[in-house]
């Protein structure tokens, strides 16, 4: 069993219990749009979303092979996204939940956020600010890197959150 | 039927054991864009999407959520089939003949290279009675590959013809992962997986996608010359607990094909169908499955095997495109079988057309030992 | 749709945390068995059926192949459908199609989820991409949250008007035998007692994760008639999907998209030639999983104006002896057995429309009914519901 999955215990009259454990294991392709994405991060710190040849909106999260919303082909053409912006919407987590990625109940201190980047682009990511007394709608915030090289490889993750600025 | 449903383009991404160069999606698209490049039309033109898919194989609750963008279904329809990928053209018919859409895109994927096959089979045996038996697809089959040939006499050498037709066959299809010239013989030195199956006696892991766009027959004859009409459709569930059926036989496939056949007008199905696309994942499902549908009487399956019958050339070809056993996901491979079937019917097929095909036979099944089975009977007239 | 369809029978377990009694065949046995009670029907007359669930949450591969004994659909034709929370308005409407296709006369619906073999909220983080969302969504319940601050900015709500809502649904609840939470909340105190899941939304404001069934059968236009007295008939449904707004999932907090639900409801009412949804429809059953989101749907729907749902609420419009009565059930909030709960929204509309909904039933007369379906993310399902053509 992952380390901390939810064991659900019967109630009521003695039950006969079996466990086994059967690891499911995965192996995701982020395929070629959210690969490119992965790349530019991984080498150059960046993070790119391809724009609708149509209707010319960026899809950064996560990028597609067709434009959502005018389902034409997206092409390859390719726009860097400004890492500074503010503070749109965010929220905290009180109760720890189950997290299918780490098999055990946590609460991310970290409070997941929607920015609104310096383009206009809505970006979901979280906060370093932990202490939400702190925090503010509209308040500045600017893209922490991993700046090890070797740590990084996780696409978008490859932030670690949005730290305020003052400006 | 009182209306009918028409296919109007249908394609198949090359199979291949790792696409690990695409998304779910990328590869999904790569079917897709195939019919709306033949028929020129777009994305928005689709009043509704079916997909097919599994949540257990794509590792994702929601498999479909991968698929939404290159289904277009921003604003339209989309639903999801959890069976395999013929069950998808099933409900396409019934959404057609609903009256409730015109054009409906189909697409079909499966990334078998991503996960444990066996471990994601594992899923399907009742957790509290068959699970902890370390059972999968391939085990399970063992089972009803021996019962069926101790119960009727079919020999490893019969189940071995249906390897080598199908492996040669796939040469003339430009899908196909791994056509292959075996012989008898390679196949029963070839080692063994779970007795009496052995390696050459499956198909190996792939990856694909496969794609269709169905419409009304009033759309169908603006979009392209060569319509395929559905005739017949229909599908049929056995029980679950492999003690609890006869595994020799396969009565829901028999369920099935009869009302497909009594929807399609056949009552013989070995002179009136000029070629039978079906799927089979280890090679004794051939004689069986042909004994279901009703091509020779039940425990005969090996003499048909046997004759010339099936061969390019024969009274009843089966498996043109060389099916399943050459490499096709689990999922995909049914609704790869129509889209061979439309093949045939169009007279696209190349090297590997039947001549004169004007009836065609696809069928599907899913789950253990074939659990559930589908069959579509399909005409160019 | 070319052939009519009628709901003839429904059937539902009682929705709890825990079911330790029975598997998952037996408990989804029961369901199927209500509702050919219901139907006075016996299994050996459907001729297809279709199937329900997301399988993730019990962690499954082709769930329906193993309840194909149980629930006596071998040898029958039949298939499932799977999908987010719209799973079961899916597998309603392909059985409809199936019947005015002409293709079968009458078939049965077999929707479930047994929650207590996995977990929900685990589950539906999974739906997230798988690599690229790894702890920022967690479950519905924070996409909910941020829905709810997007309603709370936009429309001035409070949670005084979240406590309204789920007061109102825990009243119903209680009247209702099959609903899973039955908490009998006295006021705004029990309300404010509860604690925060992800902030703003408390353990009050969010649904259950239930473990239930519910069956219903379905005939054509020439055997409904000759089944039950008082068929109920499947007028229209529509569906729409939609891409994830660009700064929420079920909530757009810039108030400048267009939802899905918006989409929904103006195709089905012009097709229906409905222009004053409350006084042409009598009562519906909504699919909300938060006290914010019935709050919003009321508006998206068009029960009401932009940014007034919560109005809805104060004036008591859609109590059970109100108005406009929604969710008598208790709604989502009440019973969550996900697979299941669309074609519980849809079987409870049916029982208020023949008046067969005991306690729970509206006080009002209910000829016509809407019962909708929410997946994620924001995905949409409606259909309408009639006594007679």
């Amino acid at each position: 069993m992952a380390k901390g999955s939810p064991i659900k215990k019967a109630e009521g009259p003695e039950y006969i219990r079996i466990e086994f454990d059967l690891p499911r294991r995965y192996n995701w392709s982020t395929g070629r749009y959210l690969g490119k994405v992965y790349a530019e991060a991984k080498e150059n710190k960046k993070m790119v979303a391809p724009r609708c040849p149509k209707c010319k909106q960026l899809w950064a999260r996560p990028p597609a092979p067709v434009c959502p919303k005018c389902k034409v082909d997206m092409g390859w053409d390719w726009v860097e996204l400004p890492l500074t912006g503010t503070i749109f919407q965010y929220t905290y987590q009180v109760y720890p939940l189950w997290d299918p990625h780490e098999g055990e109940r946590w609460s991310n201190p970290h409070p997941p956020a929607i920015i609104l980047l310096d383009n206009g682009i809505y970006f979901r990511h979280c906060l370093e600010e932990t202490d939400t007394k702190k925090l503010k709608e509209g308040m500045r915030v600017q893209a922490v890197w991993e700046e090890d090289y070797e740590k990084r490889g996780l696409g978008f993750l490859d932030i670690l959150y949005f730290r305020t600025i003052e400006e | 039927m009182a209306e009918r449903v028409a296919i109007v383009a249908a394609a198949q991404t090359k199979y291949h054991p790792n696409r690990a160069d695409v998304s779910e999606e990328e590869l999904a698209y790569e079917a897709i864009k195939q019919v709306l490049e033949e028929t020129g039309l777009t994305l928005s033109d689709m009043e509704s999407a079916i997909t097919c898919c599994q949540d257990a194989y794509d590792g994702r609750t929601i498999a479909s959520l991968s698929l939404q963008r290159v289904v277009g279904a921003h604003f339209g329809h989309e639903l999801t089939v959890a069976e395999d990928g013929i069950n998808a053209a099933y409900v396409a018919v019934s959404e057609v003949l609903s009256g409730h859409f015109e054009t409906v895109l189909l697409v079909s994927h499966m990334k078998e290279s991503q996960v444990e096959k066996s471990v994601i089979e594992n899923c399907v045996f009742d957790a509290i009675l068959m699970r902890q038996l370390g059972l999968d697809f391939t085990s399970a089959a063992a089972l009803q590959a021996r019962r069926y040939m101790d119960r009727y006499g079919i020999t490893p050498e019969q189940c071995a013809k249906a390897v080598v037709r199908n492996r040669r066959n796939a040469r003339n299809n430009p899908f196909a992962q791994e056509p292959m010239d075996v012989t008898v013989d390679d196949v029963i030195g070839s080692r063994i997986l779970a007795s009496p199956i052995r390696l050459l006696d499956t198909k190996p892991i792939s990856d694909g996608a496969c794609a269709m766009i169905m419409t009304t027959e009033e759309k169908a004859k603006k979009l392209t010359k060569k319509p395929v009409w559905i005739a017949g459709v229909s599908n049929c569930y056995e029980t679950h607990y492999l003690g609890d059926r006869e595994l020799a036989d396969c009565d829901a496939l028999v369920k099935a094909a009869k009302k497909a056949y009594s929807m399609a007008g056949i009552n013989d199905p070995l002179s009136q169908i000029d070629v039978a696309e079906i799927s089979t994942e280890y090679s004794y499902q051939e004689p069986l499955w042909l004994e279901g549908l009703g091509f020779c009487g039940r425990g005969e399956g090996g003499k048909l095997v046997d004759s010339r019958t099936l061969e390019m050339g024969g009274q009843l070809p089966v498996n043109p495109s060389g099916g399943v056993l050459p490499g096709n996901p689990n999922g995909v491979a049914g609704m790869a079988r129509v889209a061979e079937a439309v093949l045939q019917l169009r007279g696209e097929a190349g090297a590997g057309q039947v001549e004169g095909a004007k009836v065609a036979l696809a069928h599907g099944y899913t789950g253990i030992c074939g659990q559930h089975q589908a069959v579509m009977i399909l005409a160019n007239m | 749709m070319a052939g009519r369809v009628a709901i003839v029978g429904v059937g539902q377990t009682r929705h709890t945390s825990r079911r330790d009694d029975v598997n998952l065949p037996e408990m989804v046995g029961e369901a199927v068995r209500a509702a050919l009670a219901d139907a006075q029907l016996s299994i050996k007359d459907i001729e297809s059926f279709i199937f329900s669930n997301m399988e993730s949450f019990e962690g499954l591969l082709l769930p329906d192949h193993g309840m194909i004994t149980e629930v006596g659909a071998a040898g029958k034709p039949g298939l499932k459908v799977t999908g987010g929370g719209t799973t079961g308005s899916e597998a309603v409407g392909e059985a409809c199609n199936l019947v005015s296709a002409g293709l079968f006369d009458i078939t049965m619906v077999v929707s479930w989820q047994k929650h207590d073999c996995g977990d929900a909220t685990a589950g539906i983080s999974a739906a997230a991409v798988p690599i690229a969302a790894k702890g920022l969504v967690v479950g519905a319940v924070s996409e909910f949250a941020k829905q709810a601050l997007s309603y709370i900015n936009q429309s001035g709500a409070t949670e005084e008007h979240a406590a309204m809502v789920r007061l109102k649904a825990d009243r119903c609840a209680c009247r209702n035998p099959y609903a899973h939470l039955r908490l009998g909340l006295k006021g705004l105190e029990d309300y404010l007692k509860s604690g925060y899941l992800v902030w703003p939304i408390r353990m009050l404001d969010f649904c259950p994760q239930s473990c239930g069934a519910c069956v219903v059968v379905l005939a054509s236009e020439e055997r409904a008639k000759k089944i039950h007295k008082k068929p109920v008939w499947v007028v229209d449904f529509e569906v729409a999907h939609q891409e994830p707004f660009s700064a929420g999932s079920f909530g757009d907090p810039t108030g400048t998209e267009t939802y899905s639900q918006d989409v929904a409801a103006e195709r089905l009412y012009k097709r229906n030639g409905i222009t004053d949804v409350r006084k042409q429809v009598d009562l519906a059953e909504i699919y909300e999983p938060s006290t914010w989101e019935e709050m919003s749907l009321y508006e998206h729907f068009h029960f009401c104006e932009k940014n007034e749902g919560w109005k809805l609420i104060e004036k008591g419009v859609t109590e059970i002896e109100g108005e406009f009565p929604v969710n008598p059930s208790g709604g989502v909030i009440a019973s969550n057995p996900i697979g299941a709960t669309p074609v519980i929204r849809i079987a409870e509309a049916a029982l208020q429309i023949r008046g067969d909904a005991g306690e729970h039933q509206a006080t009002r007369d209910v000829k016509t009914a809407i019962a909708t379906a929410l997946g994620g993310p924001n995905w949409t399902a409606m259909f309408l519901l009639k006594r007679s053509l």
